[in-house]
């Protein structure tokens, strides 16, 4: 079992990196809660954890896409921790790749490393210009239902087995889709700890699972809502607009008070331009038993909402 | 540039061929799929309690009438993923459909049923959903490895970016956008949450919820407090918009929503193949508006208006100046002076 700490910057890297010293850096009051219990239940379930791997970089916006300087000072002091490197990389426009390429030669040139990556013209970029890099399928890329408004209702209420049994899967659960994976060099696969349980075995077909913890995505988009406050109204909330990063600041939680179920104390959280769901606390001992199972490979611990960026 | 339009029924045809449809596209979805999974798992991008034919028949009148109209047919197997189980049924499916249907093309959006359906070697051709996300150029080149003949780009995409696209792959596969009617707050290949009427989308439920903001801290003045608050007010006007509107028609019957019409010239110039006008749920009248005003602003376009002419027209047609010059209903920021 691999445990990965995603870091905001080279900072983060300074002292020991046991699980315990992270689970209270998450600033917010509002998500603080969430990762604080994620982490005790961790510890309490695995011990303290020392972190062998290290996750670098985003997986939603192309405009948290880090510098090459960033990446570098990153990397040298994970190389000082003796931390396994890899690097989160998001969907991207023709931009976005632009702004990859110089940090995949970064990396090719300090020894190599992972990429995740979220779309497909990024594995292409890879596979043609960076074979030594090696690719990770991204959990935006798994494509299951995750919508903690109602997914939960089929795990738990009387519904078709046959729905069910979808909900739990995804387009991992093919053999030729695995077979396609590791003929395109990916060996290793994300996904989210999903609010209706997952059903992973697909990895019977050769593939390594990896997941994150304590935060699960449910919607991305090109179109920021925080990035609007810096435009005067006509010009808000178009595609890819230029912004000042005002994630770095913003959150805003939303209350499912309008659910037509029992869930309305459910909270959902907009960082950016992405919603995330956090894990509950049943969702956790699933996912504690995907890991004593020997299911999961890697667990990437993210301290805060992963929308930071690092200049 | 053909005008790419939705149809739920055979007796949709005569009157959107009439209004000037090129390209016809629409759903199936087959009883024994319903009776499997229910209303939860869709075979495709729409429930299928709207917007899909439930008969093989009526399809085939449909292909068969729409040949003879020279229209060729898209079927949407698009949504985001099959499981092992249901692979099986979707290629049987996708057979029928070619091979004994005759329909022209298949719309897909799971890699996986693209690779499968790449090695089947069906009649028909085989397009790329924008619930697959393509955003950039290097996707299309990964893609075509399995044999796409067209590419529907997601509506996120800028026309900067469509022309940067077209430059580089239209000349080996053809591209799609959006025109006409639907829009989406999120990248709709990256949304894990289902339209399911039980909850309603995701993107306008967020509007009714009680939310809570941070900004570097729960304490903050009422001065920011009131910023975040208009500026939220704002976006979900904006989501408004998105969603038709609140789906709603103008006192002619005419359908709001997002719309690509002042960008036509443009899209043309930049050698764009197809014009999607979304809703294959909407009222046969909704379609036919729309159908009708798309094909106006083309045929003035085809004939060499000038852009600016071609803009006012647009804006004329859409008969909601106040909404134009919202700057939230249009798919794609143009250039008037360009």
């Amino acid at each position: 079992m691999e445990w990965s700490l995603h870091i905001g910057g080279a900072h983060e890297l300074a002292s020991e990196l046991w699980l315990s010293r992270f689970v209270e850096a998450d600033r917010s009051q509002l998500t603080q809660p969430w990762s604080e219990l994620a982490g005790r239940l961790l510890v309490t379930e695995f011990g303290d954890i020392r972190f062998t791997h290290c996750a670098f970089g985003n997986e939603f916006c192309e405009h948290l896409i880090p510098s090459v300087s960033a990446l570098q000072t990153a990397l040298t002091a994970a190389q000082q921790q003796q931390l396994s490197f890899t690097l989160l990389t998001p969907y991207v426009s023709n931009e976005g790749i632009a702004a990859l390429r110089p940090l995949f030669e970064r990396l090719a040139g300090n020894g190599g490393g992972e990429v995740v990556f979220n779309d497909w013209g990024v594995l292409n970029l890879l596979r043609r210009d960076f074979p030594t890099l090696i690719p990770i399928q991204g959990r935006l890329l798994n494509k299951s239902l995750r919508d903690p408004r109602v997914t939960p209702m089929y795990a738990t209420a009387p519904a078709p087995s046959s729905a069910l049994n979808v909900l739990q899967r995804s387009n991992l659960d093919c053999e030729s889709y695995a077979a396609l994976l590791t003929g395109l060099g990916v060996q290793t696969v994300e996904t989210d700890n999903l609010p209706q349980g997952n059903d992973l075995s697909f990895a019977q077909y050769g593939l390594r699972i990896a997941t994150y913890a304590p935060f699960g995505f449910i919607s991305t988009s090109r179109i920021c809502m925080a990035a609007g406050l810096h435009y005067r109204k006509a010009d808000k909330f178009q595609p890819g607009a230029p912004c000042r990063h005002e994630c770095q600041t913003h959150l805003l939680e939303y209350s499912y008070t309008n659910s037509p179920f029992g869930n309305r104390d459910q909270k959902f959280f907009l960082k950016g331009n992405s919603y995330f769901y956090a894990h509950t606390e049943s969702m956790l001992h699933a996912l504690f038993a995907q890991i004593r199972a020997g299911q999961i490979a890697r667990l990437t611990w993210q301290p805060r909402l992963p929308m930071t960026v690092a200049h | 540039m053909k005008v790419l339009a939705p149809i739920a029924a055979h007796e949709e045809l005569e009157m959107l061929a009439a209004a000037g449809a090129e390209e016809l596209y629409c759903g199936i979805v087959p009883r024994e799929w319903l009776e499997r999974y229910t209303g939860a798992v869709w075979l495709n991008r729409r429930s299928p309690k709207g917007g899909s034919l439930d008969s093989y028949a009526e399809l085939k009148r449909l292909v068969d009438d729409a040949h003879k109209l020279h229209l060729p047919v898209f079927i949407t197997l698009n949504s985001p993923y099959y499981t092992a189980e249901q692979i099986p049924l979707v290629l049987e499916l996708a057979h029928k459909l070619s091979d004994e249907i005759g329909v022209d093309a298949l719309i897909v959006t799971d890699i996986n049923l693209l690779m499968r359906l790449s090695q089947e070697k069906l009649a028909c051709e085989l397009h790329v959903s924008s619930v697959a996300a393509v955003l950039n150029t290097e996707a299309i080149r990964f893609l075509l490895n399995f044999g796409p003949s067209r590419i529907i780009l997601p509506r996120s995409v800028t026309l900067a970016e469509i022309a940067t696209i077209t430059r580089d792959v239209g000349q080996q596969v053809e591209i799609e956008v959006f025109m006409l009617n639907d829009g989406c707050a999120f990248e709709e290949g990256f949304c894990s949450t289902t339209h399911h009427h039980t909850v309603g989308a995701f993107c306008t439920s967020l509007s009714e919820m009680d939310t809570q903001f941070e900004w570097a801290g729960k304490s903050f003045t009422t001065r920011r407090q009131n910023w975040l608050r208009r500026n939220l007010t704002d976006y979900r006007e904006w989501v408004w918009y998105v969603n038709g509107n609140g789906c709603g028609v103008t006192p002619k019957g005419l359908p709001y929503g997002p719309c690509g019409l002042c960008a036509v010239p443009d899209l043309q110039r930049m050698g764009v193949a197809s014009l999607k006008i979304v809703g294959r749920e909407a009222s046969p009248f909704k379609k036919l508006a729309s159908v009708k005003m798309v094909r106006d602003i083309v045929n003035r376009t085809r004939a060499g208006v000038p852009k600016l002419h071609v803009i006012e027209r647009a804006k004329q047609l859409r008969e909601s100046p106040e909404h134009c010059a919202a700057g939230f209903m249009c798919y794609y920021k143009v250039d008037e002076s360009a």
